[in-house]
């Protein structure tokens, strides 16, 4: 119910419990440096989208959709669908975030998204063409963020992922005779590779935190987020922020990311009834 | 609205004590000539909730205690703020209301304070914590707040956690015992501003278990074995609960009025006002 | 949207049911939470039907700009967006001319309840997202905004609640769902305040001769008062918990 300024002014008193803790290895919520908070992961929660999923991490909250067109592909890729993930913070996330177009940090969120989507190879983007330079599916992931308490990356790639999991698309067949698409009543599934995970950390001092609070984003110097496949591979990640950080920070990121994505592969893998 | 809700409320008049209902906004607490007190509004001879909270009757007032809500600054109340921004001759305050709190230099530099020879940087810096008290509000200008006063100031340390301005009482307890529960539970000392925000003091892992009650009591505020609840979360047996002398009515605890017994300034400011003060008369 | 009549003699069978089995006087199911969202002032969300609907209320606070504020009450702002995934086809995420006018008379809707005069130079914001679209979300967006206002312990004045009825293959019915509204001849959504029967919102849209139009006003006031009552429901579950709804419900 505060009045709001446009950021957020972190308590000096805040500041300084948190650096007294971190240094016991503690955090202001009772987690140590490395642990997530709870991952929830509920797919299929909108029926009229063909894949969806509600995703909570901690307080963080957000819901991906995705829908499956027919369209036209790219001319340098005449031979692969589309897939296009967006993000959008929805103004009832916060008190902090304001209705309109995403601004430069929903947009990095959702590349950064998009890229471990993509770079991880977790659709086979090469089965969704039906007439090669022509027809290809289209797919479209938007993540709406309803509750924001810190996090995003990891929450809004959980989102994105359990809801490619869950998508079940309309099949498409050309005529014999040639011509467009027609849509048939069978439904399949995305041709999915693997199952992506982003693991974030924030860097507060000389301290490195999983899966920062709002509060901890408030006053981290960094951030880095490393995405990861099933087969030990790191297939994208992004530094955000103006802070730095050691190389060793970075190679410890690193290998935490590989580490940590293995238990949330798990939970999401759970949430989708896969296992 | 009709008339089961007529003959409760005459008979409410007919003996005299406190009668407690929970409403809605529009909805009829009650008839005829009663007074309007708090978060109540007179439509005909019909009294009419604007909030969501308990309807109260007794004597001749009538009142809600809303169970939600923003802080709206009274005078004199004691509240704890943030310092988020200062121009040349005042700091703003984020007190957890719609209104920004505004601290005047001179009211902390003195009379004789001079822009160009004074910092205000120096006292109070962005992101500072500060117990303040109310001193003018009106709702046409920003409420001005004051430092000036035992136990007003600057926080030095501990852990501010914000719960709802309208359970503040709860948090308080009954002439306190909630709050001194969760004291004497956790080795912390807690001050509670009337806006919703607390500052608990003490040893990190004190302070963490302090505000796991703190939350308790804000999650389940409307539970009648709350005190129960929290002295389970925190391991305190019954019996040195009651040592502390006061024994609860669960079915009173809700709309206590509040008096913490960490900062006189706190004392008798709540939604509560006169009502719960007096005794039903015989 | 025109109204086409059309053959929509099926929407209605022989037995006086509807497409989806209900009588022309029976609402689709209605599910009301309040208190979801953590960072939210107030908030609520409703199933109406296929509807998934999340309301949001922020403030009152302080104004940005700030010379937008109102020196004698506070500024209530509203918007009504549909999420992408909320509709059959795509929906481009930037709001459309619809959902501007959706945002508009939904503001106006809440408004008469509101007690904006407490709060001078204040604003209320009320965000309703739709995650997924049946007919009808306008009003089940009001109903659930009207909730996450009392949620946010805003002074009103009364809730407001919403309803619908409408013509489909000839006959007057409340609460229309998407198919109907589509192949239907008449939409009229209203929007009550329940305990003084005042009415907030009506848009009306296909023809409806004065018999019509007089039975399918009743029928949408009827629906309002048995949304109010689950949104009263609501509002007492969250918190009293839900053993003490029924008391209460007179």
């Amino acid at each position: 119910m505060s009045a709001v300024k446009k950021t957020i002014v972190v308590e000096q008193l805040k500041r300084a419990q948190m650096n007294e803790l971190l240094v016991k290895g503690k955090r202001l919520d009772g987690r140590g440096l490395l642990d997530r908070r709870d991952l929830t992961v509920v797919t299929n929660v909108i029926e009229k989208a063909e894949g969806s999923a509600r995703v909570t991490l901690g307080n963080t909250e957000v819901i991906a959709g995705v829908k499956v067109n027919m369209g036209t592909p790219f001319p340098d890729t005449p031979d692969k669908g589309l897939l296009v993930v967006s993000a959008e913070v929805l103004p009832l996330a916060s008190p902090y975030a304001e209705p309109g177009p995403p601004d430069e940090r929903t947009i990095e969120l959702a590349r950064v998204t998009d890229r471990g989507v993509r770079e991880s190879g977790m659709i086979d983007v090469s089965k969704l063409v039906l007439v090669p330079g022509k027809h290809v599916y289209a797919v479209f992931v938007d993540v709406s963020i309803l509750n924001v308490d810190g996090n995003l990356f990891d929450a809004v790639s959980a989102a994105t992922v359990a809801a490619i999991l869950s998508t079940r698309i309309p099949k498409y067949e050309v005529p014999a005779e040639g011509g467009a698409p027609v849509k048939t009543d069978q439904k399949m599934p995305l041709p999915v590779q693997t199952i992506p995970v982003a693991v974030t950390m924030a860097k507060i001092g000389e301290h490195l935190i999983v899966d920062p609070t709002s509060e901890e984003e408030a006053v981290m110097d960094t951030r880095i987020t490393f995405v990861s496949d099933d087969r030990g591979n790191i297939c994208a990640g992004q530094k955000g922020l103006p802070g730095s950080l050691t190389l060793d920070q970075v190679i410890f990121a690193a290998r935490t990311a590989k580490l940590k994505g293995e238990e949330a592969r798990l939970i999401l893998k759970q949430g989708v009834g896969s296992v | 609205m009709n008339i089961k809700v007529k003959c409760v409320y005459f008979q409410v008049k007919a003996v005299p004590e406190l009668k407690r209902r929970f409403v809605i906004p529009g909805e009829v607490v009650a008839h005829g000539s009663l007074r309007a007190e708090t978060n109540v509004m007179r439509v005909g001879d019909k009294i009419v909730s604007t909030r969501v909270g308990m309807a109260e009757i007794a004597h001749d007032a009538v009142r809600v205690v809303p169970l939600s809500g923003p802080y709206i600054p009274r005078i004199d109340d004691l509240v704890v703020g943030k310092v988020i921004d200062y121009s040349a001759f005042s700091w703003e305050v984020d007190m957890n209301s719609c209104f920004f709190g505004v601290l005047p230099a001179q009211s902390v530099f003195g009379r004789d304070y001079s822009p160009a020879k004074d910092s205000l940087t120096d006292r109070l810096a962005v992101g500072d914590t500060i117990a303040a008290k109310v001193i003018a509000f009106d709702r046409t200008r920003d409420p001005l707040l004051s430092i000036s006063g035992p136990g007003l100031g600057r926080i030095p340390r501990g852990q501010t956690v914000k719960i709802s301005p309208a359970k503040v009482p709860r948090l308080i307890g009954k002439k306190g015992s909630m709050i001194r529960s969760i004291e004497s539970g956790t080795n912390c000392r807690m001050l509670i501003g009337q806006n919703g925000v607390v500052v608990v003091v003490g040893a990190p892992d004190d302070i963490l278990r302090a505000i796991t009650a703190v939350n308790l009591v804000e999650d389940q505020a409307h539970s009648p074995d709350l005190t129960e609840k929290v002295q389970g979360l925190l391991g305190i047996t019954p019996q040195e609960a009651q040592g502390e002398q006061f024994q609860e009515r669960p079915n009173d605890e809700q709309v206590e009025p509040s008096e913490s017994t960490v900062d006189e300034a706190t004392r008798g400011k709540t939604d509560e006002g006169e009502l719960s003060d007096k005794e039903p008369e015989e | 949207m025109g109204k086409a009549g059309g053959d929509s003699r099926s929407l209605i069978n022989e037995q006086g049911l509807r497409i989806d089995g209900r009588k022309i006087d029976e609402l689709r199911p209605v599910k009301i939470e309040v208190g979801i969202l953590r960072n939210a002032d107030g908030s609520a969300y409703i199933e109406f039907g296929k509807n998934k609907i999340m309301a949001a209320v922020y403030g009152p606070k302080e104004v940005h700009p700030k010379h937008s504020a109102l020196p004698d009450k506070a500024l209530l702002r509203c918007r009504y967006h549909m999420s992408p995934f909320s509709t059959e086809e795509r929906k481009n995420p930037a709001p459309s001319r619809r959902e501007i006018e959706i945002s508009k008379v939904m503001r106006e809707a809440l408004e008469p309840a509101l007690m904006l005069e407490d709060y001078p130079r204040t604003a209320i914001d009320v965000f309703v997202e739709v995650l997924q679209s049946d007919g009808g979300s306008r009003c089940a967006g009001i109903s659930a905004a009207s909730v996450a206002l009392a949620d946010a312990g805003i002074n009103m004045r009364d809730l407001v609640a919403a309803c619908a009825a409408g013509k489909v293959a000839g006959q007057v019915v409340v609460d229309v769902d998407d198919i109907e509204d589509k192949e239907g001849q008449a939409d009229l959504p209203i929007a009550i305040m329940p305990s003084s029967n005042q009415v907030t919102l009506l848009q009306l849209d296909g023809q409806l001769n004065d018999e019509e139009f007089n039975k399918a006003f009743n029928f949408a006031v009827q629906g309002c008062k048995q949304v109010y009552q689950l949104q009263r429901e609501a509002l007492i579950g969250k918190y009293f918990g839900r053993s003490e709804v029924p008391e209460g419900g007179q």
